[in-house]
């Protein structure tokens, strides 16, 4: 394999973290084609890398977010379960689709998130407590600054849906999912965005570890490599997640409108 | 964070002294904080009596358990 300066693994695992940790991704969609692409490295070692480097990501900042209570626990293991099952049933589906028919599938899907992202980015999620409304089972409360507001969760089959497809293209791609499951649950579920991205961190670990550990036993890990990025995003995704406090809420949606423009056009490049 | 903390620790054990065990065991240890996580959510479901999602999240430690184990398997 390409031998790459363990500086530059590092300085990888932290700009990816950053942006991962401020919007609720694992940073693999970045991740995967900077090592691949960029750095020469194997595919299977560079999603190994990247399902590592998700773990890293998301434990780091979930520290963060659940001492902020913005991580939605429930709704969370009720996602987990259909990202799980979702899981399961991606490497059958991938089976019966051609690389280039995913990657363009994939790619519509999030230039459409992405376009939507943007046009709603003004619209907000959440209702003043003060007008007495309950969040229900899967819903909650969230705090900002001296305000509280209150969030119900709204078409939960949509929710699920998401996961599902997060599950399957995360063990396919490298990736934790939180790319598919933040937006949807913004931009259609009623969750706001610090809260999506917050149960997302949550989610994403346990969904990047259930294929990490498969990767590992293959020897598709290359210790170095994943050591080097893994120590880039572990400070720089406990950053991110402070950060993200600090941020008003319509430019993290327009941040992340711009990640799946931009991610959404690299796919489609690579399946064309 | 504790286990980030033992994790890290050996990961720069590991590349700067360019000692493979330590970065293998310092792999495990960050892959297992979100196996803990899950184990004390699961923890807090049952302590709370909130039994519809203490089965939702045996459900998920089910799915990574049986990750782990084909992984050992092979």
């Amino acid at each position: 394999m390409v031998a790459v300066p363990a500086v530059l693994l590092i300085l990888t695992g932290a700009c990816t973290g950053l942006v991962g940790a401020l919007l609720g991704l694992g940073g693999g969609v970045f991740l995967v084609p900077i090592l691949t692409l960029v750095l020469g490295v194997p595919i299977r070692a560079a999603i190994a890398a990247s399902l590592i480097s998700v773990i890293a990501t998301a434990s780091a900042s979930a520290t963060v977010n659940l001492n902020r209570g913005l991580v939605n626990m429930r709704l969370g293991l009720v996602l987990e379960v259909a990202t799980s099952v979702g899981g399961l049933a991606g490497g059958l589906t991938a089976a019966h689709l051609t690389h280039r028919q995913l990657f363009v599938t994939f790619a519509a899907t999030l230039a459409v998130m992405g376009v939507l992202m943007a046009a709603r980015s003004g619209r907000r999620n959440v209702i003043p407590a003060s007008e007495d409304v309950e969040p229900g089972l899967l819903g909650g409360r969230l705090r900002e600054g001296e305000t509280t507001y209150v969030y119900r969760l709204k078409r939960l089959p949509v929710a699920l849906l998401s996961s599902l497809v997060a599950g399957a293209i995360s063990g396919l791609l490298g990736l934790g999912g939180g790319i598919i499951k933040v937006p949807f649950l913004n931009t259609f579920c009623g969750i706001p965005i610090r809260v999506a991205a917050g149960t997302s961190t949550f989610m994403i670990g346990v969904t990047a570890a259930a294929s990490a550990f498969i990767y590992f036993s293959r020897g598709d890990v290359s210790l170095p490599l994943a050591s080097a990025v893994c120590l880039g995003a572990l400070p720089a995704s406990l950053l991110g997640a402070h950060l993200s406090d600090r941020v008003h809420a319509r430019y993290l949606k327009i941040l992340m409108a711009v990640v799946l423009l931009a991610v959404a056009a690299r796919m489609a490049v690579a399946g064309l | 964070m504790g286990g980030l903390a033992v994790s890290a620790s050996l990961l720069v054990a590991g590349l700067t002294l360019d000692r493979t065990d330590f970065l293998r065991w310092g792999i495990l240890v960050l892959m297992a904080t979100p196996v803990a996580r899950a184990v004390v959510v699961t923890g807090e479901m049952l302590r709370e009596r909130d039994w519809l999602f203490a089965a939702v999240s045996l459900w998920i430690l089910a799915v990574l358990a049986s990750s782990v184990y084909v992984a050992v398997g092979r």
